[in-house]
Parts: structure tokens; C-alpha cells; sequence
């Protein structure tokens, strides 16, 4: 699929590789050791400024569930959606592939894609990340 | 110790009341809870109007002034509230808090919705919010806690069912709940279209439209009223959305309860009846372990022993709760209230809670960071 005309949800909380893959884009407190993601420029804790940086795009399924009505923002019907502990940061929500709806488990190893999926609040189509079932996992 | 006293109550039934205004809805539960005071309306010296979708669905603001002058209260302070599903109950917070410090001898809470409308959609805590943008809807949110405590607990899809029977079977003896019928079983509850694993629609509570209103007084001028009940703690909490949260619980939950508890006075072994934010089925049973009716992990299994049923343990929900008295976001927290007070006072009729004495409202709003946006919390004693 060619996604370049395609833009991000919302822009710099994540980068697409030309492969599909993807990472999210956090931030990291250098006082408290917090991270956050999206990335933010102030940590709400100690109020000092913030560096972006990447929390990659690796994790584990914390929990999953699948939304059988029909789907809001033109998300395909069914969506399955989670929170994933990063390997590399917090725990967070997201979407997980809708090509693999019925195939999640906890505990499972997970991959960050980035494709087109769904429309922005402004009704356009755009490009969403997501969590995939990690290939030779 | 009292915070405040419940003088007055009224609602309007809760259900689908397509051709009635949020104001006209509240100005009804007003009267009704002025009536049952027995108070000319020119004695509220403070209101507290809570109504938390009329600015998404129908383009309204600031609707307490309007709703509040069509009841006959004018000139006076009106504070417009919106805290999500705890819009009602922190006006109630409010208002007990109004009346503890003198501002006022009366203070009125009321809390009114309109929520059966075709433009509603699923309900989400923030259309620009990051989470909704990926497809964060609340039936989702407790979907998701559900399956990871079932995976942590071992509590059973019939267990989680069990709790939507019991409030159906509350709210058949209730004159106010939107769904007193028909009577529901675990093999029904679980065979209803899935519409978020695991919870069917039947273990997700009907957005319905209506009105409730309390009259809160000073405590010191209403100990000599014989049917005012004592309002021993009001609070509202919210998280520390602290990363990671633990989606087996609400941390901000147990907080608020432990918290009320001890402002009471009270511990877990004193209540008597509880009205808790059923929004889902998971989510009475995670409200049964916060407030300490039963162990982390055993939720579900009290709810299929009957210990929350009434003629149980602790009867929780007498009413119908959210998921068969219905959910007018706003009204909701005024409504827990409202039941208590019927029961406290003998007054529930044919789901009266045998020696009712001290009861418990737990309400929750909106979702951030895998905790809730809010929590409110009420102790009242007859």
C-alpha cells in the first residue's frame, strides 16, 4: 500500500520505517526516571523540560479486547485494541492488527506496523500505528 | 460527625423521555425533592446543576440556571458541574460541602441527562483525547480489564453474568428503573450480542434519560428533622496516573474508599446497602474488592453466591443499578443517592433492605491513563 500521501493521526508520536514497521516517539524525565508517552515537553511530576526520544516498538500484551460494534473513527468492524508493556518504556494503549483480531493472547510478543487505518477527527484517511503478533516469536 | 443531612429527594424515573428537556426533567426532580422536605423553594441558598452531555449532543451550556428558575429557585448562587459519570455525585460533594461550611442552611444538588438520542454513538472521555483517537471506547476500557482479571483471578464469563441477573431481579421492584423487566438468566445475559469481549450487552448498562435532585442541610439545624438522613462523608478523588496502572483494580477506587471509611468513621463490616458504579458487569466486581466486601480476586464468585442479591450479605444495588435503572450519565450519582435514602428511611417497599442502617454510594467517571478521571465516594447513616 503507498502511504506516502497518507498522514500521520496525530503528528510526531511515532515513526514509520518503508517496511511497515514502526516506533513510538516518548519521552524520558532525566530527574525521576518517568516515561511518557506521547512524548511530552514538560514532565508533570518535576516540571522540568523533557527530551524526545524513541521507546521502540517492541512489547508484551498486558490485556486485549476485541470492540464488536460498529467502530468509531472508520476503524474496521471488528478492531481489537490493548495495552502493551514496551520493552523499552510505560505501559501503553493502543490498536492491535486487524488482520489478527482473533489470534491475541496475554503475554504475548508484540511488534509495533504503521499502515492506513481509519480516518483522523477531521474525516481523512490516515496512517495509525499498531500492535502485531512479533514475526519469529 | 456529620457532614451534612439529606432533607429532601426526587427523581424522574429513569427511561426514554424522547420529548422532555435536561431542564424540564430537573426542574421536575427539584419540585419533587422540595415537596418531599417539605421546603418552600426560596430557602435553597446555593445548587449545584450537574449535566455532563448536553454540550456534545445538543450544543448546551450553563443549562442549571435555566433548569433551576423553571423550579422556582432564582437570584441565588448556581454552579454548573461536569465530572463525567460522577457529574451528580460531585454536586452532591459539593453541596454537602457548602452547607458544612455555612454558605448555606440548604443546599440542592441535582443532576439531569438526556442520553437517548441516534447521535450518540459509543462514549469515549474526550473526542481529541490519544486513547480515543485509537479507538478507545468505554465499553473497551472495562473490556479490558476484564480480561486481565479473569486471566489473574479465574473468575468465570457466568460470574460476571451473575451480576447483571441480580440487578435486573432489584430493578423489577423498582418504580424507577428504566428495565424492570423481563427477568434475565446467565445463559441469556451471556448469549446477548458480544459487544466487547467478554461483555455482552446485557453486562452493559442502557444509556437512558432522566433526573434526580437532593436536598442537603446544615447538620446542626436538621438533627431535629425525624426523617433526615446523616450524611457522615462526602469525598471525591482522582488519580495519580502513575505508569504503569494495574487494570485489576482502580487504584483511585480503593483510595476513596479507605479514605471515606475512615472519615466515617466506618469500616467495611458496618455497611448495610450499597449503590456502586455498575457500568459494566466487571466493574461492580472490582467495586465489591474496594470497598472491602470481599477479597481481591473473589468478586465474582460473591456475586454468584448471592452475597450482593438482596436477602444477602450486603445487598449492593438494590435499585437496578447502572445496568437496569439505566444510565443518565449526570443523574446517576443523584440517583445512588436518592435509593439510599429510600432505604435508610424504610421507605424502598418491596426492596427494602432489612435493618438498614448505614449505606454506601460509590460513583466513577471517565477513564485517563488506565485509572479513572474520578471517583466519588458517600457514607450515610439513618
Amino acid at each position: 500500500m503507498n502511504t506516502e500521501s497518507i498522514e500521520p493521526f496525530a503528528a510526531g508520536i511515532f515513526t514509520a520505517a518503508a517496511d511497515g514497521s514502526g516506533e513510538l516517539l516518548g519521552a524520558a524525565c532525566t530527574a525521576c526516571g518517568r516515561r511518557y508517552f506521547p512524548r511530552r515537553d514538560h514532565c508533570p511530576v518535576c516540571g522540568i523540560d523533557l527530551a524526545a526520544r524513541s521507546l521502540g516498538g517492541r512489547g508484551t500484551l498486558y490485556s486485549f479486547t476485541v470492540v464488536r460494534v460498529r467502530p468509531p473513527l472508520g476503524l474496521p468492524a471488528p478492531y481489537a485494541v490493548g495495552y502493551v508493556d514496551l520493552e523499552d518504556g510505560p505501559r501503553v494503549f493502543g490498536l492491535l492488527d486487524p488482520d489478527a483480531v482473533d489470534d491475541f493472547a496475554i503475554g504475548m510478543p508484540l511488534e509495533l506496523r504503521v499502515a492506513a487505518l481509519g480516518v483522523d477527527v477531521r474525516g481523512r484517511r490516515c496512517l495509525r500505528p499498531y500492535f502485531a503478533p512479533r514475526r519469529g516469536a | 460527625m456529620s457532614l451534612a443531612h439529606i432533607t429532601g429527594i426526587g427523581m424522574v424515573p429513569f427511561g426514554k423521555h424522547v420529548s422532555r428537556s435536561i431542564a424540564g426533567m430537573a426542574a421536575e426532580a427539584v419540585r419533587l425533592a422540595l415537596a418531599d422536605a417539605g421546603l418552600p423553594a426560596s430557602r435553597i441558598g446555593i445548587a449545584f446543576f450537574a449535566n455532563a452531555f448536553g454540550a456534545r449532543l445538543f450544543g448546551d451550556l450553563t443549562l442549571g440556571q435555566n433548569a433551576l428558575w423553571e423550579a422556582g429557585i432564582n437570584r441565588i448562587p448556581v454552579v454548573n458541574v461536569e465530572n463525567a459519570c460522577t457529574s451528580g455525585s460531585t454536586a452532591f460533594v459539593l453541596a454537602c460541602n457548602a452547607v458544612a461550611v455555612g454558605q448555606a442552611e440548604f443546599a440542592l444538588a441535582v443532576g439531569a441527562e438526556k442520553l437517548c438520542v441516534p447521535e450518540l454513538g459509543l462514549i469515549n472521555s474526550g473526542a481529541t483525547e490519544l486513547e480515543t483517537q485509537l479507538g478507545l471506547v468505554a465499553p473497551a476500557s472495562f473490556a479490558l480489564r476484564a480480561m486481565r482479571y479473569m486471566a489473574e483471578s479465574g473468575t468465570t464469563a457466568d460470574e460476571l453474568a451473575a451480576v447483571a441477573v441480580k440487578n435486573r431481579a432489584h430493578a423489577a421492584k423498582n418504580p424507577l428503573a428504566f428495565f424492570r423487566g423481563p427477568a434475565l438468566s446467565v445463559e441469556q445475559v451471556l448469549a446477548s450480542p458480544v459487544v466487547v469481549d467478554p461483555l455482552t450487552k446485557l453486562q452493559c448498562c442502557p444509556n437512558a434519560d432522566g433526573a434526580a435532585a437532593v436536598i442537603v442541610r446544615a447538620p446542626a439545624a436538621a438533627r431535629r428533622m425525624t426523617r433526615a438522613i446523616d450524611v457522615r462523608a462526602a469525598l471525591l478523588c482522582t488519580g495519580s496516573y502513575e505508569n504503569p496502572q494495574d487494570l485489576t483494580h482502580w487504584e483511585t477506587d480503593y483510595r476513596a474508599c479507605r479514605m471515606v471509611y475512615e472519615a466515617a468513621g466506618i469500616g467495611a463490616d458496618d455497611v448495610d446497602v450499597v449503590e456502586c458504579h455498575d457500568a459494566f458487569t466487571i466493574a461492580e466486581i472490582l467495586h465489591y474488592e474496594a470497598l472491602g466486601l470481599c477479597a481481591p480476586g473473589d468478586g465474582g464468585r460473591y456475586a454468584a453466591a448471592g452475597h450482593a442479591a438482596l436477602g444477602g450479605r450486603v445487598p449492593v444495588n438494590p435499585s437496578g443499578g447502572l445496568l437496569s435503572r439505566g444510565h443518565p450519565a449526570a443523574a446517576t450519582g443523584v440517583a445512588q443517592l436518592v435509593e439510599l435514602v429510600m432505604q435508610l428511611r424504610g421507605e424502598a417497599g418491596e426492596r427494602q433492605v432489612e435493618h438498614a442502617r448505614v449505606g454506601v454510594a460509590q460513583c466513577m467517571g471517565g477513564d485517563k491513563a488506565g485509572d479513572t478521571k474520578s471517583c466519588t465516594v458517600a457514607v450515610l447513616a439513618a
